[in-house]
């Protein structure tokens, strides 16, 4: 059957049998845990997850701030710096010495050369930032104290200086001088330094007159930026207007800053992917300087409180699953230990044991299904107790009516061996009384069925009514008609002649002259009805209903054996007149009974009578075709 | 019970891991910060030079020397002096550099004394201190790097005596205030006195390191000593203004000059012949074994001596030689900057 569902079915099918799937089928202990688990781990990890992800935003955008406030701080002091040296160029072109020294087309005197690199010395005395001050003339003359032309070449070729005319007396930062034919003396290379220069122009014609060249060194703007470390492995770089690095670290994270991510904006963020790491940078241009300060940091490592925070919150949720774990094992446990111990408590109550007890002074609700429980054994122990005596009762009940069949038993072999001896003795009275009795004896025996067929019943009834004739002779007569119908139809035995002993005793005997006694047997509403008239003395009304009280306050439907039935069925004939009127419904009763015990209230015994006229007894009794069928 | 445990025995090594790898990925951080290698100082350190005329070519080079030396250490520095020859200037501005509290003081003393009260407070408010190029032997500074002035002096006779051919008239001009040019002058008399009977030191006057007093002061001696073949000039600018004197004076190029240091005019001076041989100083050492001494000291990379503070034992070198050689006419071109 199995084989036959094809793919997606049978897996469907699989999945849903699963037994995990099925969350009822889960013991209630692991429903406590999971719950315990859902509701205790599950908020801690959402909970860490939206720290982690909070913090990581927040601290992001933080370090973002702070970077481009820190770059903000540098650009500001890189303007000082700038501002100091556009101010030193002005301070030197305002020098009267200086301006004769431009101007003049006359070589100045040696003591007032001294003067002026004197001047000039002040101003690297008071800036120790400052490597050297040059000051060309248009003819190519210079002063300086710290620096000098490599060769003849005249000054006023060099780029520096070109780019200083076309300023027109604008303050200009070149950033590290490169090719020049200046040296200092002091050795400071051109990585080292970073150059200025301003064009001095005569106010009136606007020629430039001469052009001052300031270096200034580039530890001031390495320590002032170095200074800014951002995360482990950032750091700030300056590049100046051309892209070209002016101060880059020792091991930067990006060798050469493309002058195209910057692009024209004056300040910004962006980030990209170098060398397969996520670089985050973020610049801001100085407009003074026109330098772009740019931070650059990995995004990974932004920062060391995000790994903490991140720590700590991994640690916190370690800690809650540690707890969490224990404390729904315990708390499901502490629920599902007693739940399983009642439950083991029922298993052995139903293997058998009823004598256990749940032991347990606990209060909630299992301990009051322990108490249930422990209530419902002790009512099963009694009923157990009851029944139990019943069937010991009704055992006992069996051995008697055993026993009462054995006597009668030896009894008609005896009445055999009468008879075999009355008739060698030729007594025929005898021989037929005998032969009657034997018969009545053998049916109402009858192998100890309870059910017999009807013309036994009725084979039973004759033999009676036979050893009667013999004894009363012509005071007794009687008829039988039975109803052919009724062939092969079963009723319970020795239902007839009880009433049949009471006509005789009670109707016939009591009356003057010969009696009738007439018995007919027919079919009548689907019942068998046995009618069984006489036409002795009849009963008074008093008596008549007195015995029909008596049919029918006996319990129509037999109920459970207890101790509180009555049984009015043990009361035994006596003398007394009372006693008589009893025994006189004993044999009724005794039918009434059986009938009603075996096929219900439906059917049983009905009297009528009048008195002088006779008494009129039917017995309503079900059809039983079979013996079978109707064994009870 | 035994799956509870299996699962705390799960969660416990998850967690391990976690915190191993956490550990790890600090430690390869750590190993990327290492890279910086050998001594790796921090740029808030600030390292403070401080000395007197500050503006003179002659501190350059020693501060070029500080400044590399703190670029390869990865620190601050700092230069301060007094701006005129005034031992007051410069030890009022000691006292500001100290009172800054910074890392570590390299000093080059205005005279021995001047400055020994502010160099001890220092040294006691335990802020390292070495001298440099002019020293001050009564103070507490760790150390002192410099010139063997002495040895200069004894290197400037010799070479005196081999140009005036070992006979004649020499004059030294000097600061007589200054331990080192004393030195240098002491050598350079000893010396002529010992080896060279036949010189005579015929006067040893005050030049006030600056160019035209010495340049007048020479004029002086050309005029009242017409015979003088020889002048010592023991500090640049004295040269400067020696030769200018010389040249103006029309006595070059009988009378023979030896200068001090090595800046642009005594080279000039030098090349063109004015100047016959100047002393050349290290002093690019000077300014970059301070630093290192300095940076030393700060973070102790000393010898390993319990209580080394007060122990009294030497824990730099407390004296360096940085050297002195004879620059001449034929290897003047490689003191130029290139």
């Amino acid at each position: 059957m199995r084989n036959n569902k094809s793919g997606v079915y049978g897996i469907l099918d699989k999945f849903q049998r699963a037994a995990w799937f099925q969350l009822n089928n889960w013991p209630i202990r692991y429903k406590l845990i999971m719950h315990f688990l859902l509701i205790s781990i599950l908020p801690a990890i959402c909970l860490g997850v939206l720290i982690a992800w909070a913090t990581d935003n927040i601290i992001e955008k933080q370090v973002n701030d702070h970077t481009s406030q820190l770059i903000g701080n540098v650009n500001k002091s890189l303007e000082f710096y700038a501002g100091n040296l556009q101010n030193m160029t002005y301070f030197i072109s305002f020098n009267p010495q200086i301006k004769r020294f431009l101007s003049s087309d006359v070589k100045q005197p040696e003591s007032e050369v001294y003067d002026m690199k004197k001047f000039l010395q002040g101003f690297t005395t008071l800036y120790t930032e400052v490597a050297g001050i040059l000051v060309v003339n248009a003819k190519g003359e210079y002063l300086s104290n710290e620096m000098y032309a490599r060769s003849s070449r005249s000054l006023t070729e060099e780029n520096w200086y070109k780019e200083a005319v076309e300023e027109k007396g604008i303050f200009k930062l070149i950033g590290h001088p490169s090719n020049r034919n200046v040296t200092t003396h002091v050795n400071y290379k051109d990585e080292d330094v970073v150059s200025v220069v301003r064009a001095i122009l005569d106010p009136e014609t606007q020629k430039v007159e001469g052009v001052v060249l300031i270096d200034l060194k580039l530890r001031v703007i390495a320590e002032t930026v170095k200074d800014v470390r951002l995360g482990k492995s950032g750091y700030l770089t300056v590049i100046d207007d051309q892209g070209d690095s002016i101060y880059t670290p020792v091991h930067p994270i990006v060798s050469k800053l493309e002058r195209a991510w910057i692009d024209e904006h004056p300040s910004g963020e962006f980030s990209k992917d170098i060398g397969g790491k996520q670089v985050q940078f973020i610049f801001r241009k100085s407009p003074f300087t026109n330098w772009t300060t740019v931070g650059v940091f990995s995004t990974k490592e932004t920062v060391m409180e995000v790994r903490e925070i991140r720590l700590y919150i991994i640690c916190f949720i370690f800690v809650v699953c540690l707890l969490g774990i224990a404390a729904s094992t315990y708390l499901s446990y502490t629920i599902s230990k007693p739940i399983w111990q009642l439950m083991s408590f029922m298993r052995r109550a139903e293997d058998g044991n009823l004598s256990i007890r749940f032991k347990d002074v606990r209060q909630d609700e299992v301990g009051m299904l322990g108490r249930s429980f422990n209530a419902m054994l002790l009512q099963i122990t009694k009923l157990i107790g009851l029944v139990e005596e019943e069937q010991r009762k009704k055992r006992e009940a069996e051995l008697r009516s055993l026993q009462a069949h054995i006597k009668p038993h030896f009894l008609y072999n005896t009445l055999d061996t009468i008879q075999w001896l009355s008739r060698k003795s030729g007594a025929h009275e005898v021989t037929e009384v005998v032969e009657s009795l034997s018969r009545l004896f053998r049916i109402g025996l009858s192998k100890g069925n309870e059910i017999i067929p009807l013309e036994e019943e009725i084979a039973h009834i004759e033999s009676y009514l036979k050893i009667q004739k013999t004894r009363y002779r012509d005071k007794l007569h009687y008829s039988l008609d039975i109803d052919p119908m009724l062939e092969g139809l079963y009723v319970l035995k020795v239902i007839l002649q009880p009433i049949v002993e009471n006509a005789i005793y009670h109707g016939i005997k009591e009356r003057r002259g010969p009696g009738h006694i007439a018995i007919q047997a027919y079919l009548a509403d689907e019942r068998i009805q046995l009618e069984i008239s006489d036409n002795g003395v009849g009963m008074s009304t008093e008596v008549l209903h007195q015995l029909r009280k008596s049919l029918g306050t006996y319990p129509q439907k037999s109920g459970m054996p207890s101790s509180q039935q009555p049984a009015p069925s043990l009361i035994l004939p006596g003398d007394s007149q009372e006693e008589l009127d009893t025994a006189k419904g004993y044999g009724i009763k005794n039918v009434q009974e059986r009938i009603q015990l075996t096929y219900g209230a439906s059917y049983g015994v009905h009297i009528d009578s009048e008195p002088g006229k006779g008494t009129k007894v039917t017995i309503y009794h079900p059809v039983i075709k079979r013996r079978e069928a109707g064994r009870a | 019970m035994k799956k509870l445990l299996m699962v705390y025995a799960v969660l416990i090594a998850t967690f391990m891991l976690f915190l191993y790898v956490y550990a790890f990925r600090e430690d390869t951080n750590r190993t990327e910060d290492a890279m910086y290698g050998g001594l790796h100082g921090d740029i808030g350190e600030k390292y403070v030079m401080v000395n007197f005329q500050s503006g003179i070519d002659y501190w350059k080079s020693c501060l070029k020397g500080f400044e590399d030396a703190s670029a390869s250490l990865n620190v601050s520095v700092e230069y301060r002096g007094a701006t005129q020859y005034d031992a007051n200037e410069e030890r009022t501005v000691l006292e500001q550099v100290i009172a800054k509290k910074p890392a570590g003081i390299a000093v080059s003393a205005i005279n021995p004394d001047a400055l020994v009260v502010s160099i001890n407070k220092a040294v006691e408010a335990g802020i390292p201190v070495v001298l440099f190029d002019s020293g001050a032997p009564k103070s507490k500074a760790y150390s002192f790097l410099g010139t063997d002035n002495y040895n200069a002096g004894v290197k400037a006779a010799n070479q005196m005596a081999e140009l005036m051919g070992g006979s004649g008239k020499a004059a030294v001009i000097t600061l007589p205030g200054q331990l080192n040019h004393q030195e240098r002058t002491r050598g350079f008399q000893d010396t002529i006195r010992t080896l060279y009977p036949d010189i005579q030191v015929i006067a040893v006057e005050d030049g006030k390191g600056d160019q035209l007093v010495s340049g007048s002061v020479a004029k002086r001696l050309l005029g009242e000593y017409p015979d003088l073949t020889g002048i010592f000039a023991t500090e640049a600018n004295g040269g400067v203004g020696v030769g200018n004197a010389v040249k103006e004076a029309g006595r070059l190029p009988k009378v023979k000059i030896i200068g001090f240091d090595t800046d642009k005019g005594t080279l000039d001076m030098v090349k063109s012949g004015i100047i016959s041989a100047t002393l050349a100083q290290g002093t690019w050492n000077m300014g970059y074994w301070s630093l290192m001494q300095l940076f030393h000291l700060k973070h102790g990379i000393v010898q390993q001596v319990a209580d080394w503070q007060g122990s009294g034992m030497p824990l730099v070198p407390t004296y360096v030689d940085t050297g002195i050689t004879v620059v001449t006419r034929q290897n003047v071109d490689s003191y130029y900057a290139k």
